[in-house]
């Protein structure tokens, strides 16, 4: 009998029950605590039992109802999602993908779609008691798919919420997230005098029952869900692209609270228990090994990364007998063109000093401005411009910066990754005149939002580990070439820039100037509570 | 006594019956509801293709042929009727339309036009909706033909005479197979 979409859908209700019961023990459990200071006699009753039990049940009822019923519309909210942009190119995209998955499924659900204002790659589903469902996706995510990928992402999603997989990890996050969610507030925000109290012990007792729960979730329906995307979208190849982006990309640890990492598709805190096999991870972790899911969805494809390369080291073989060298180029889509001419590299509208660039056999890929040669074609796009007078050089491109104007001031613009380069002096004045030349745009307010969100816990943890575990390679400075210092705006304003200490110059990568002027301009400040 | 068991068996019989017809009955109206979305989606896609022919005409004046073909197999696709047929004339489009888009690939302007690109979603979308649409009709036929032909099943259908439905057959180019190597180096 083939399965269809309609015959995969099965309830998982004893499961959900099962939650229900280890919810009551729990309280069980914590009224016998505070009991137990009780005098003697009363133990001995036996009304006094069923009291307790009646009690147990009736908290852990309430407890249930209201965190279960109405869990899609937690999720939302606590991830500030938002419902798609109707006049957005990208999001609009999205809905209809979302319209498709209702054809395919025979408009058996109704599943809402949202998207997330977060740069973090990761996508997840919700579904809860009432029948509500919803996908989100990161705005990060979805800027940076192509087409496919998106559909294989909510192919993925929307087999959690139709094989009713996603109603069972959705109730248990939300019973059991809030307890891990306040663990990690008063982690952050209390001294340590609050660590001897036995309300902290009991929740940290509660915390560590809640790992537990992760041996319910399964392994298995990731996997599930990849297969049935594929079935669904008929391209292993999409789906198998984007794990491996995801796997290099920040997935939202820190953002993502923890709780609902088990309703995303990769985990937002990479773990070697989630990337390792065995009785022991199967069972305590949510996710299976990303490797070994790309593994399993190229050979649904017969691809090897093997023989890929063969490909493409056959195709350039063919040609580079007498040819000037060949290069092979890295789309917007991250997909590898070629091969190219250095002549044809030139035409390609998309080519920047950021693309990757791969020689001949395809070896060693290189950003495009360490070839000399290919660097010449940037020089020449730039060739006669006037507007080259500062002698400065790009520090991320390496490509000359052009004056321009902004906000009736004088800057210096990398034409290429848009990025501005201001001297303090200006600074002010720029962010005293915002506005003028250049209103604050819903979507750079959006950005500036989610932006400081994320850098405010990012800062929490600098503070809390005391380092930053891998920095990023620091830029030049444009003008004495010494590395810049790499830093927030000011701890009021956490706007990541780079700064040269010796020449009073700040570099604003893409975006950035404009989101700290609607920083300012819209008071949107840190949580103090939590960033101190 | 005698008399009572074969009532007995008699009524269990003809409930049996009963569940049996509806079962297929409910199977039947399933294939038909999905053939219904798998028309609600071509249709949306015949509406689509004379916006867009008429945004990409100016551009395009020496592909006159190319938008023939477009139009005229437009044409003889809403004039179709019946499953074979249609699916014979939608397949025709399809490979007019894949045709044209690959040579609006080589018309920068059209592919910086808001409009185009605005129709071009529109349309991969219901290229994408139609395939679904023709996934789950294939699907919910294959489990019609089982139920049809499974024992005892066999005997009602071919008592109320069922007939069985047509697939969607899938268009000719994608049904080649990508060639397999099944040498897979690890």
């Amino acid at each position: 009998m083939p399965l269809t979409f309609i015959d995969i859908e099965r309830q998982k209700n004893w499961r959900i029950a099962l939650f229900f019961v280890i919810l009551m023990v729990l309280y069980l459990l914590i009224v016998v605590l505070f009991c137990a200071a009780l005098p003697g006699p009363l133990i001995m009753v036996p009304q006094f039992w069923t009291f307790l039990i009646t009690a147990a049940f009736l908290a852990a009822g309430i407890h249930f109802w209201f965190s279960a019923a109405n869990a899609v519309d937690t999720v939302v909210r606590s991830l500030d999602a938002r419902p798609p942009d109707k006049d957005d190119e990208i999001h609009r995209m999205f809905v209809n993908i979302i319209e498709e998955l209702h054809v395919v499924s025979g408009n058996k659900r109704n599943i809402r779609c949202a998207v997330i204002p977060s740069l973090s790659l990761n996508a997840l589903a919700a579904a809860d008691l009432k029948g509500n469902a919803v996908i989100a996706i990161t705005e990060g995510l979805l800027s940076r798919l192509t087409r496919p990928q998106v559909e294989a992402v909510v192919a993925h999603e929307a087999n959690h919420i139709l094989s009713g997989d996603c109603l069972e990890t959705t109730v248990a996050a939300s019973i059991f997230g809030a307890f891990s969610s306040a663990m990690e507030k008063v982690r952050y925000s209390s001294s340590n005098r609050l660590f001897g109290s036995p309300a902290f012990l009991l929740a940290w007792v509660l915390l560590q029952l809640g790992y537990l729960l992760n041996m319910f979730i399964s392994r298995e329906r990731e996997y599930r869900a990849d297969a049935a995307s594929v079935r669904m979208t008929r391209n292993p190849l999409a789906l198998a692209e984007t794990l491996h982006f995801l796997s290099r990309g920040w997935r939202g640890a820190g953002f993502i609270g923890s709780g609902f990492e088990m309703l995303c598709i990769v985990d937002p805190v990479a773990t070697t228990l989630d990337e390792t096999e065995g009785f022991i991870p199967d069972l305590l972790s949510t996710h299976p090994p990303i490797r070994k899911r790309i593994d399993i969805l190229l050979r649904m494809a017969r691809v090897s990364i093997a023989e890929l390369d063969s490909k493409a080291e056959k195709r350039s073989g063919d040609k580079l007998a007498d040819s000037p060298p060949n290069y092979f180029a890295m789309n917007p889509a991250q997909k590898w063109q070629g091969p190219f001419t250095a002549g044809e590299l030139g035409t390609l509208p998309w080519l920047s000093p950021l693309t990757w660039v791969a020689t001949g056999s395809g070896q060693n890929a290189e950003r495009a401005w360490k070839d000399p040669l290919i660097n010449e074609i940037f020089l020449r796009r730039l060739a006669g411009d006037p507007r080259i007078d500062s002698g400065l050089i790009c520090p991320s491109c390496r490509q000359p910066l052009l004056s321009a104007a902004y906000e009736g001031t004088r800057i210096f613009q990398c034409s290429f990754c848009a990025g501005t380069l201001v001297e303090n002096g200006k600074i002010p004045r720029i962010i005293a005149r915002t506005g003028r030349d250049r209103p604050c745009t819903e979507r750079l307010n959006a950005l500036a939002r989610s932006v400081l969100r994320q850098n405010q816990t990012r800062n929490v943890y600098r503070k809390v580990s005391a380092g930053n575990p891998n920095p990023v390679p620091l830029f030049p400075c444009p003008r004495c070439k010494n590395p810049m210092y790499r830093g927030f705006y000011s701890s009021a304003h956490l706007i990541e820039v780079d700064r040269c200490g010796s020449c009073g110059i700040t570099w604003f990568d893409q975006d950035e100037l404009e989101m700290l002027q609607c920083l300012i301009e819209n008071r949107l400040l840190p949580d103090i509570a939590v960033a101190v | 006594m005698v008399g009572l068991i074969l009532l007995g068996i008699l009524v269990l019989a003809i409930l049996w019956l009963v569940v049996i017809y509806n079962g297929l009955i409910a199977r039947r109206n399933d294939v038909q509801g999905s053939w219904k979305q798998i028309d609600v989606q071509l249709n949306r896609r015949h509406d689509l293709i004379p916006n867009l022919v008429a945004t990409v005409k100016g551009a395009m004046e020496f592909e006159q042929d190319t938008l023939d073909k477009v139009i005229s197999a437009r044409a003889k696709a809403v004039g179709a009727t019946g499953p074979q047929s249609k699916a014979e004339a939608e397949n025709m489009l399809t490979q007019a339309l894949g045709k044209l888009f690959a040579v609006m690939e080589n018309y920068p302007d059209l592919k910086s036009n808001q409009n185009v690109l605005q129709l071009q979603e529109e349309l991969t979308s219901t290229e994408n909706r139609i395939a679904f649409a023709r996934q789950l009709y294939n699907d919910l036929v294959a489990n019609y033909r089982t139920a049809l032909q499974v024992f005892p099943n066999n005997i009602v259908s071919s008592l109320f005479s069922f007939k069985t439905e047509e697939y969607f057959e899938a268009p000719v180019e994608t049904k080649a197979v990508p060639a397999v190597n099944l040498s897979i180096r690890k």
